[in-house]
């Protein structure tokens, strides 16, 4: 544990190093699966606070560096999901909003802009089951190999393709093309 | 300033916090192991094992602070109505060992997030509760009108760990989980007994 914890922790330049390595890829990461800049940006700050939180639990063993965070991003996410539903909670962290610009703000949409397919295969994938439609998300969303996104997930190779394999053939029922969607 | 950079900063200011907030803690922790001092974001208090009948002492300081000596871990809820009756409206839970409560206790009067550790150490929730000798000095004048000081308390061999929240509205209850940090603090406290 504590190896791995020092790879990010030890001085801040080592974060603030990982943090401009990984900053556009989380960005795209949750522009394909949230519309509004403001939330895309509260979202990306909450993703690298939980790895100054997490980051001894960064296994390097286990996949690259954005495979690992990409499921910290998904954790964050849908920690997110469970608390909107919360409007206490959704008033407390409007409040606590950075100012964007207009430049952030057309950055951002443009992102958002570009994943519009993304989301819109993310909706058709919404009827799988949860372990399945992970799997395809980040695979097909993602683009992550089978091997990091069994990472992500914290599942074997082997089995992350099953659940993939289960997750396209019950997809090709659907009247949606799955071919070249990209981020 | 583009976001990245705003994140960046909020991220260095987090940072900063929590260094500050590890050697402040570490520090005291050498002390109480001493003589009997306490520390902060994280107090460290000494326990009182059997000798003591009562499990905590409540008394008035000078300067309109209060007082709260810990001697065992239990009658919170007398402690808290202890403490209401002083117009403190307190939650406290007591933990096990290496434990800490999950985050979302409810909506946090204060986040580190926006601010310099400078601004984040003024903060009221930095305030309300100071380390003094086996225990704590509470200011009310930090808690306003519907807010509750939250106070996690769990033991670490002979002495305690404290966190503090300040909570606006509803308090949820505690979901016990274990402290990600202790490794980590434990660690370094090996690494550099001789601090201070």
């Amino acid at each position: 544990m504590r190896r791995q914890q020092a790879k990010i922790a030890p001085d801040f330049a080592a974060f603030e190093a990982f943090y401009r390595r990984h900053v556009d890829a989380v960005t795209r990461f949750l522009a394909r699966r949230v519309d509004d800049p403001h939330t895309v940006a509260d979202l990306v700050a909450e993703v690298f606070m939980a790895v100054l939180d997490s980051a001894h639990t960064y296994r390097p063993k286990l996949g690259s560096e954005v495979a690992w965070l990409y499921g910290v991003a998904r954790n964050t996410l849908s920690a997110e999901r469970r608390r909107a539903f919360r409007e206490s909670q959704l008033t407390a962290r409007a409040s606590g909003r950075r100012q964007l610009n207009e430049d952030d703000i057309a950055r951002l949409e443009e992102r958002i802009d570009a994943a519009r397919h993304s989301r819109q295969a993310l909706q058709a994938m919404a009827g799988l089951p949860d372990g399945e439609r992970a799997m395809l998300e980040l695979v097909v969303i993602d683009q992550l190999s089978v091997t990091e996104a069994a990472a992500v997930l914290g599942i074997q190779p082997g089995a992350a393709k099953v659940r993939l394999h289960r997750a396209r053939r019950a997809l090709k029922a659907l009247p949606f093309s799955m071919e070249g969607i990209s981020g | 300033m583009n976001f990245e950079e705003q994140i960046l900063m909020e991220l260095k200011a987090e940072y900063g916090a929590r260094v500050e907030r590890r050697r402040r803690t570490r520090r005291l922790m050498m002390v109480t192991a001493a003589a009997g001092l306490a520390a902060v974001a994280a107090i460290a208090v000494p326990l009182l094992t059997g000798s003591e009948s009562a499990a905590y002492a409540i008394s008035k300081n000078d300067d309109g602070t209060i007082r709260v000596e810990l001697h065992e871990f239990r009658d919170a809820d007398k402690l808290e109505q202890d403490l209401k009756d002083l117009g403190v409206n307190a939650d406290i839970t007591y933990l096990n060992s290496r434990q800490i409560c999950a985050r979302d206790r409810g909506q946090n009067v204060d986040s580190p997030i926006g601010k310099t550790p400078e601004e984040w150490e003024k903060t009221a929730v930095r305030n309300v509760a100071r380390p003094n000798g086996r225990g704590m000095d509470i200011d009310p004048r930090h808690i306003s009108s519907g807010q509750t000081l939250v106070m996690e308390v769990s033991e670490e061999g002979d002495s305690v760990t404290l966190g503090t929240r300040l909570i606006v509205g509803e308090v949820r209850p505690c979901n016990p989980m274990d402290d990600p940090t202790w490794e980590e603090r434990k660690a370094e406290e090996n690494r550099q007994p001789a601090e201070n």
